[in-house]
């Protein structure tokens, strides 16, 4: 007895794309990318789940721990204090446009340890991480 | 010098638009002296492509702050090797090398295939010509290197952000252009084997170093940027699932699937639709992956604003789609397999089987970064996927194609039996077991992946192992003479063969330095006064105090920890923060490796003392993560291997090919 090749074949990328589906169904809805503006205005409830934050920082002091520092709305003049831990990229500073996950607690966001990235400054740098 | 290099664009332009048309032509006609006309701007287009670099360089050098590109990425006092290489830290810039390695490319095939492929080259170079027109269009017309700053000539540029640098600066971005560029190669064959209706393995043989290079400088430019990434961006790890690394990655999983499926053509004439569909999926990967990059479409710490290009990529990579594909399905009748596929325990399916996981782990990882578009027109909000997401897929699909790279190189062609597959793999699946209950007694199983993915290298290790020794042994008994001299003559007489094999150890290096630092690593944070001290895996790790140094442009603060092992000083970090003037700050991290066991002890300082309550101090320790590195050292050696000219393959495939060439040569 064997097995009919095309038949396997056919059943692997069945499986594969099974595997694929079953993931994105059970885990997966990503998690939302929200602004400061949408963020306040709980938009899609993004004040009540753990989001992905963008925004401009205006405000901050590496000397407290948890660090603090201030977003703002890209586009308009809302903020929102955000504290963190962990390690701070290198290209950290004021004016930056950064993006910070975490959830809304008492009006203060409280980012899980790791999650800040900030984005470059130039209008197109290759290279580091 | 800022008009020669706008008109050395325009040359590039003109020239590579007469070679794309003339090519066609050629290729119509079939005039040979149309063609070497061809063959000749290509040649004159890499020439200006390089006039037109060094009269950017000379602008970068000279501090011209005219040029916007100069001022927006130097300063009068960034040193004179980092003026150098912000070439390709701007968009502009990097086009400039993307035209130069693209016409160089193009001008090498050229000359290779002087004498061969005659039917062949003219459509490959039309293709390759039209590939370099849309490049040295958006040079020329979209986003000009040579613009000026509008205005004043500005007393001193805007800076080099610090992070750019950088050693690595000078190697990563160059390999990865390298290698995203030469893949138009084996894309432009396909073309024109589908046009001419060549589709035999003709075109696969000539695109085989090509393909090679390519995929080599993609793996090697991802490593030496993970590697930057350790030592510079200071957050204990290597790779993140940033898009733009993903980027590189996507391309290179469809070319590894490509180098593997070639062979099933080339032994059995099967698999001819599906090596199509890989370089036309392998270079769009390579375009899709330079948009990424450019247009800011996706949130990543590479690319951020939009950029007039974006479009104009988006627009380049449907055409490339459409034409490819459309002209794939008008040629499907061409492209009948010789051979059915006999049995699913052969090694035509085992690659098949590798090819399917690798597209697979492609096309998650495109889903992913293609996610927040996707959930933004799906259910209109933006929403992203993170690191858990890909180490998923990395894991589910990884695995068995780890596993089928022990059981493809040694299982047989067409059908093995129950009895030759128990002779071939009794003593790797014994030691993969055997590895794998040892490990688990040293208490590796806290990750099952982690315990399943190092029995699986045991496996992979031994049938490679065995191959050596048996091709080893079988080569002294021929040839007599000592071990090594056998060993040097089994991989000079098939470099293509045990090449692979060194760089399948390569990937079993990986995955080991993969797995051990990211499943068996332990991190720990601590705020630590002068005296006090923090544990971590058998480390202990003692404040002596906090130092200040003076930089040429940054103040540098640095905590000295006095290192413990098992009660003996063991070394200092000295981890810091760099205050720049500019107000930026940047990480000094420190790491300290054991050669022995590739294990590191990487410090961060998170905060220095301001307030009374100690440093804030970050130490990770990563097992064996230099095995990564020792692994793209590998990779590299095993690549070189299997590149490396061999008069002996060429004679067999003029033997095999012979009544291609010598109606070439008539």
């Amino acid at each position: 007895m064997s097995p009919r090749p095309r038949l396997v074949v056919a059943l692997v990328v069945g499986s594969l794309l099974a595997v694929f589906l079953a993931y994105q169904a059970l885990f997966n809805s990503g998690t939302l990318l929200v602004s400061v503006a949408q963020l306040r205005s709980d938009a899609d409830g993004a004040a009540q789940k753990r989001v992905t934050l963008t925004g401009t920082v205006v405000r901050a002091s590496r000397t407290s721990d948890p660090m603090r520092f201030v977003l703002r709305d890209e586009s308009s003049a809302q903020t929102v204090a955000v504290s963190y831990r962990g390690s701070v990229p290198d290209a950290f500073k004021t004016s930056r446009r950064v993006i910070v996950t975490g959830r809304l607690e008492n009006g203060v966001f409280v980012a899980q340890p790791d999650s800040l990235l900030t984005k470059c400054p130039s209008k197109y740098s290759s290279g580091g991480s | 010098m800022t008009t020669l290099g706008r008109v050395a664009v325009y040359l590039v332009f003109a020239l590579a638009a007469y070679a794309a048309v003339g090519a066609v032509v050629a290729g119509l006609r079939r005039d040979r002296r149309v063609m070497r006309s061809v063959r000749n701007a290509f040649a004159a287009a890499f020439v200006s492509a390089l006039v037109a670099i060094a009269a950017l360089e000379y602008g970068l050098v000279t501090n011209d702050y005219s040029l916007s590109v100069v001022f927006e990425h130097t300063s009068r006092n960034l040193p004179l090797v980092y003026k150098m290489t912000s070439l390709w830290a701007s968009q502009e810039g990097s086009l400039l090398l993307w035209l130069t390695v693209l016409t160089g490319a193009a001008g090498i095939v050229m000359y290779q295939n002087r004498h061969r492929n005659r039917e062949l080259v003219p459509w490959v170079a039309a293709v390759l010509g039209g590939i370099a027109v849309f490049f040295a269009g958006l040079a020329a017309f979209v986003s000009s290197p040579f613009a000026h700053v509008p205005g004043a000539v500005p007393a001193d540029g805007s800076g080099l952000d610090p992070s750019l640098q950088n050693p690595y600066m000078a190697a990563h971005p160059p390999m990865l252009y390298l290698g995203y560029v030469s893949m138009a190669v084996p894309f432009a064959f396909a073309m024109g084997a589908l046009i001419t209706r060549r589709t035999d393995a003709r075109w696969l043989v000539s695109v085989r170093r090509w393909t090679l290079v390519s995929w080599t400088a993609l793996g090697i430019g991802m490593l030496l940027g993970a590697h930057w990434a350790y030592v510079e961006i200071g957050w204990g790890g290597y790779w993140a699932w940033d898009p733009v690394e993903s980027a590189a990655l996507m391309p290179w999983l469809a070319a590894t699937a490509f180098l593997h499926s070639v062979m099933v053509q080339e032994k059995k004439g099967m698999l001819k639709v599906w090596n199509m569909v890989l370089v036309i999926a392998a270079f769009s990967l390579c375009i899709f992956g330079d948009f990424l990059t450019r247009s800011g479409v996706v949130q990543s710490v590479h690319s951020f604003v939009q950029s007039a290009v974006g479009p104009w990529l988006l627009g380049f990579l449907a055409v490339v789609l459409a034409a490819s594909i459309s002209l794939l399905i008008v040629r499907l009748p061409t492209l009948r397999a010789d051979h059915k596929l006999e049995s699913v325990v052969s090694r035509e399916a085992t690659f098949l089987f590798n090819n399917l996981l690798l597209l697979a782990l492609a096309f998650a990882v495109l889903w992913g970064v293609v996610f927040p578009i996707l959930s933004e027109a799906a259910r209109g909000v933006r929403a992203t996927v993170a690191t858990p997401y890909y180490d998923f897929f990395l894991v589910i699909f990884g695995l068995p194609l780890l596993a089928l790279t022990g059981i493809g190189p040694l299982i047989a062609w067409r059908r093995a039996s129950p009895g030759s597959l128990w002779r071939t793999f009794r003593w790797p699946v014994i030691s993969g077991l055997a590895g794998g209950a040892f490990l688990a007694l040293l208490g590796l199983g806290s990750s099952p992946a982690g315990l399943t993915a190092l029995s699986l290298c045991v496996f992979v290790t031994v049938t490679i192992g065995m191959e050596f020794a048996r091709g080893t042994a079988a080569r002294r008994a021929i040839a007599g003479g000592s071990w090594p001299r056998a060993l040097r003559d089994l991989v000079n007489r098939n470099r293509r063969r045990y090449g692979g094999y060194v760089v399948h150890l390569a990937i079993v290096l990986l995955v080991v330095g993969v797995t051990a630092s990211s499943a068996y690593s332990s991190v720990d944070e601590a705020n630590l006064g002068v005296g006090q001290s923090m544990r971590i895996d058998g480390y202990t790790l003692r404040n002596t105090g906090l130092f200040q140094r003076r930089g040429p442009n940054y103040r540098l603060e640095y905590v000295r920890l006095q290192v413990y092992k098992g009660g003996k000083p063991d070394g200092i970090l000295e981890p810091g923060l760099r205050q720049y003037d500019t107000g930026q700050v940047g990480n000094e991290v420190d790491i300290r490796s054991s050669l022995l066991t590739g294990t590191d002890l990487y410090s961060i300082l998170q905060a220095p003392d301001r307030n009374g309550s100690g440093v804030s101090v970050k130490v990770l320790v990563n097992p064996a993560v230099g095995l990564v590195w020792l692994a793209g050292v590998v990779f590299a050696l095993g690549a070189l291997i299997t590149i490396w000219p061999d008069p002996r393959e060429a004679r067999q495939l003029a033997r095999r090919y012979g009544e291609l060439l010598a109606r070439s040569e008539a």
